[in-house]
């Protein structure tokens, strides 16, 4: 504020001075010299005192008027507890929901990878690979030819990394005598490197590593934590993945937990090139492993361009080499196929999740932003309600000399201390909310909340203490000095124009709320009809697991199952067990197209001729409890030298086998290599997923096909479900004691899983708007409250006048029923752009859903009697003679 | 704000030193014990004055710019620093001079009604 500092040399002379003259002037009173000057070193006080004082004035100007502020504001916010407790909680409350979500967002949307430069790293993406490969993903994997090729040669990138997940899900592994799963992934010897990931304890890998495929890992930090508790003896001892040994030379940085869609990887190897560590798991293909298949396109690949190249000219550098090497190994193009190509995307945040979560993500952050609307609001209607009532106190201080700005730091040190409290609150609960929000995501990597997270939060603190500083400002300044002299309270509160903004307030607060009730009701109506959705199977007593057993031939793997299926019979309490390929109810299916008695089938126009198969084993349809409408469900008897048979679902008898009768025909796949005998048609039921409508299915026989490797078991018991795991868990640890279960669950989870993210969005939602309905009770109760405070003496006026308590209560009443009224007016346009933007998110209900909107209105209706009913009837009971007195 | 209960003199409200700062510098410049002594003397040595809150208050309204200081000599040929008046502290003085009439003749109406039309 000074504009030129005094120094506190010059205020000690003028202290020195003050002493002097009045030493003087007792002087000039008769006393002795050094009566005067003790005299005047008394009058004054303490000299040192004066000198801090100014000291602090000066230095860190305000700070002690800050402390006495903040003080006072402590002392009268304890005055009023009630007031304190509802804004504060109010404030953790809707910023807390706030952060949480946007913690989530800001992990699974915005967050960059925890790299070097990650704006720098591109995944490199092909489109059109060439016929007869194999992919993971058509979009997103190469071939290991592709790979050998760029890592060598890169124009436009400093380099080009390979990662490939050692299994699709987990890995089997041992570290001492315990059998575990984790998540693996085989990387390029640059891998650490070329991301610029530290390994601050142990080392990466190099380039050499990748070479001599070295039997060396490095874990993660999270792994390490979980696993190890951080141990740094860990390095140098000896991890088993799928019984190979591997020395664990490394762990990688904090927060990084591999490039993988949503999963966290906890460790990493070279890449390497023996049978049983082959990518993804995957059993060797005619004997090779991924290195060696040129039709098998399975790894992902990530580079860092080169400076001062962009994604568009490296993908044009790229594509002449990558367009050679895709054929390496596959002879020429078939004539008109079109040339495959590469190109760049950027490696921002987890790919895949984006899409899954990013919709709803959006949908819940413009929830909780109404949330906080709302919670805002709130807190300045209630401050602006109090302040209100402090009027007189301001304007007495007014009268008393105190500057608007110190009324204004007053206000502000108010806000600052209410904010603050909120906002250590808030951060208690956002955690909290995080972690739990994480876990319903199914999102395994790291929530922590990092800096953009508190930035956030930090910015939305900010904006809550300047509003509440500044919003009750004007009515304080408004008081003027002079109202402190009047003394009616119908006179000085009757200011018909202030309250119109808190009326304005409530209004859109029904407004927002009955937004987020619709939409609430929306999903959860969703919610219900996805739970209540037929499965068309009897899923309770079916319980789930994987296996992934080291076999290396065809007929050692059938033994295996063969064995592993008889000894499990056995269980007591197993009522009929049976094996799949695909894990019904995990999202995952084989889609293709199928021959019909040697031909590919005719369709009519514009329909589809994809069908969905499985591989299934003996009693499949009779474990799962799915109807059998003709024929037979697969038995023992049918083995490798019996007949192949099929089973089809209802879908592929409508559609390929119109008006005839399905059982005695071939099917087979679309190369007509492989034939099979319809014996059974089984009814409709829902096979990847709850919210999916049926397709054409057929199922072949796993004893009759030649493939082998990891397949779920599924087995119908009596009683819980999951208490058969550890007598499971025992008989697969028989046959090979480095097998461990992989995702073992009921059945009924497994299908819950699939609409886990409906389910997270619609309970959500569901907090949200009962959030907002307390907020608005309690918002509109404080105004009411407050407004019947105000015209105690005109009700009593009125009472005395012959007004009846009926006609008080409708008076009151009456005035929140208009408010709620034109909130909900404006409220169910805004409901239906709501509903439409989040239509892809119904299921089985419309977004115009009468009974919603109905449920909607009247639980706004409901909130606004609730909130009235306590001020309506402290109206009613005024006491007409005394409301008069305080006149 | 320390009060001083020992005797009969009464501690300033917050805010009205400010007020007698002004007045007493509207008689001519003066340094801080100058001020000090006319207030006391000129309230018959009713009005106490902290010395510490004078020297804030008088730094206070030198960084509103109502009043300003230069170092100077006194009667007695002692250095001080002096303070006067500025045309906006004097219209401050004025302003709240007129606010405080009214605020005592409010409170005096109240106190005292004998003898006063309503």
């Amino acid at each position: 504020m000074s504009r030129q500092k005094r120094s506190a040399d010059d205020f000690a002379e003028e202290v020195r001075a003050h002493l002097e003259l009045e030493a003087d002037e007792l002087r000039a009173e008769g006393l002795s010299d050094e009566e005067a000057h003790r005299r005047a070193h008394v009058e004054f006080g303490s000299v040192s005192t004066a000198k801090e004082r100014f000291y602090l004035r000066s230095r860190i100007q305000g700070l002690d008027n800050l402390i006495r502020d903040l003080r006072h504001s402590l002392r009268s916010l304890l005055k009023s507890p009630g007031f304190a407790l509802t804004a504060i909680l109010t404030l953790a409350l809707g910023i807390g929901a706030n952060t949480a979500v946007f913690s989530v967002m800001n992990a699974v949307l915005l967050r960059s990878l925890p790299v070097t430069d990650p704006t720098r790293l591109a995944y490199i993406r092909p489109s059109n690979a060439p016929r007869r490969t194999g992919t993971i993903n058509s979009r997103e994997t190469l071939s290991y030819a592709v790979y050998e090729t760029l890592r060598d040669q890169h124009p436009g990138l400093s380099n080009v990394i390979a990662y490939v997940p050692l299994s699709g899900s987990k890995v089997a592994v041992r570290y001492g005598s315990q059998p575990e799963e984790a998540e693996g992934d085989m990387v390029s010897g640059a891998f650490f490197s070329g991301l610029g990931v530290m390994v601050p304890h142990g080392r990466g890998f190099t380039e050499q590593d990748e070479k001599d495929h070295a039997p060396i890992a490095v874990i993660s930090y999270n792994y390490w934590t979980r696993r190890f508790a951080r141990n740094p003896d860990v390095l140098g001892t000896t991890l088993y993945v799928n019984g190979i040994g591997l020395t664990i030379v490394g762990i990688a940085a904090e927060g990084f937990e591999g490039l993988e869609a949503g999963g966290s990887a906890d460790f990493w190897i070279p890449l390497q090139n023996r049978p049983e560590l082959n990518a993804w798991g995957n059993p060797l293909d005619d004997g090779k492993t991924y290195a060696a298949n040129p039709t098998w396109w399975c790894l992902h690949l990530i580079g860092r361009l080169a400076p001062g190249v962009n994604k568009q000219q490296a993908a044009a550098a790229l594509n002449p080499l990558f367009q050679r090497a895709a054929y390496i190994g596959l002879g020429s193009p078939a004539a008109g196929e079109k040339p495959p190509t590469l190109s760049l995307e950027e490696a921002r945040g987890f790919p895949g999740y984006s899409e899954e979560y990013g919709r709803p993500l959006r949908m819940l952050m413009a929830m909780v932003g109404f949330v906080l609307l709302i919670a805002l609001t709130n807190v300045v209607m209630l401050l602006t309600a109090r302040n209100a009532a402090r009027q007189r106190e301001f304007s007495m201080r007014l009268a008393l000399g105190a500057g608007r700005r110190d009324l204004l730091r007053q206000l502000l040190a108010e806000s600052l201390l209410l904010v603050a409290t909120g906002g250590v609150l808030a951060w208690v609960f956002a955690k909290m909310a995080t972690r739990a929000l994480g876990s319903w995501a199914q999102i395994e990597s790291s929530l922590a909340p990092d800096r953009t997270v508190l930035a956030f939060a930090l910015g939305i603190l900010v904006v809550a203490a300047l509003l509440f500083g500044l919003a009750p400002l004007r009515i304080a300044l408004a008081s003027g000095p002079a109202l402190s002299l009047k003394t009616s309270a119908a006179t000085s509160n009757a200011d018909a124009g202030r309250s119109r903004g808190a009326r304005i307030m409530v209004a859109f607060q029904m407004t927002l709320c009955l937004v987020l009730l619709v939409g609430a009701g929306l999903l959860i109506r969703t919610l219900r009809n996805l739970e209540n959705t037929p499965l068309g199977l009897r899923v309770d007593g079916l319980v789930v697991f994987g296996v992934n057993p080291h076999v290396t031939s065809i007929p050692q793997g059938k033994a295996f199952y063969r064995d592993l299926i008889g000894k499990l019979r056995e269980l007591p309490g197993v009522e009929s067990v049976t094996v799949m390929d695909s894990r019904i109810g995990s999202w995952s299916s084989n889609n293709g197209d199928m021959t019909v008695d040697g031909n590919l089938p005719d369709v009519p126009n514009g329909s589809s001729r994809t069908v969905r198969s499985n591989v299934a084993g003996p009693g499949f349809f009779t474990t799962l409890g799915v109807p059998v409408l003709a024929g037979r469900d697969f038995a023992d008897s049918d083995t490798e030298t019996s007949p192949h048979v099929g089973i089809i679902n209802e879908q592929f008898a409508k559609r390929f086998f119109p008006n005839r009768n399905p059982l005695g025909h071939m099917i087979g796949t679309d190369d007509g290599r492989y034939q099979m005998l319809v014996v059974g048609i089984v009814k409709d039921h829902k096979y990847r997923s709850i919210d999916e409508e049926p397709i054409p299915m057929a199922w072949y026989e796993y004893a009759q096909i030649p493939m082998s490797g990891r397949m779920d078991v599924e087995l119908r018991v009596h009683g819980d479900p999951l208490a058969i795991l550890p007598s499971a868990r025992k008989v697969v640890q028989q046959i090979d004691p480095n097998l461990p279960l992989i995702k073992p669950m009921t059945q009924r989870a497994q299908y819950d899983l699939t609409i886990s993210s409906q389910t997270l969005f619609a309970r959500l939602a569901g907090c949200f708007g009962l959030l907002a309905i307390l907020l608005v009770a309690t918002g509109l109760y404080g105004t009411l409250a407050y407004r019947v405070n105000r015209r105690t003496a005109e009700i009593g006026v009125r009472m005395a006048m012959g007004a009846g308590r009926g006609q008080v209560v409708w008076m009151i009443l009456r005035d929140s029923l208009v408010l709620t009224a034109i909130g909900v007016l404006a409220g169910i346009p805004l409901a239906f752009a709501i509903g439409r933007a989040l239509s892809s998110s119904l299921y089985g209900v419309q977004p115009l859903d009468a009974p919603t909107y109905a449920l909607a209105i009247l639980g706004v209706t409901i909130v606004a009697f609730v909130a009235s009913a306590a001020p309506a009837s402290r109206a009613a009971s005024i006491d007409p003679l005394k409301a008069l007195r305080t006149e | 704000m320390p009060t001083q209960e020992n005797d009969d003199r009464i501690a300033l409200l917050q805010g009205t030193l400010d007020i007698l700062i002004l007045k007493v510098l509207l008689l001519g410049p003066c340094h801080g014990q100058g001020v000090a002594r006319s207030i006391q003397r000129q309230s018959e040595e009713v009005l106490f004055v902290d010395h510490g809150s004078l020297y804030l208050a008088l730094q206070r309204l030198e960084d509103k710019k109502l009043i300003q200081a230069k170092w100077g000599l006194s009667e007695n040929n002692r250095k001080a620093r002096f303070y006067s008046l500025t045309a906006k502290g004097r219209a401050e003085l004025l302003n709240k001079t007129s606010q405080w009439k009214r605020l005592t003749r409010a409170m005096g109406l109240i106190l005292e009604p004998q003898g006063e039309e309503g």
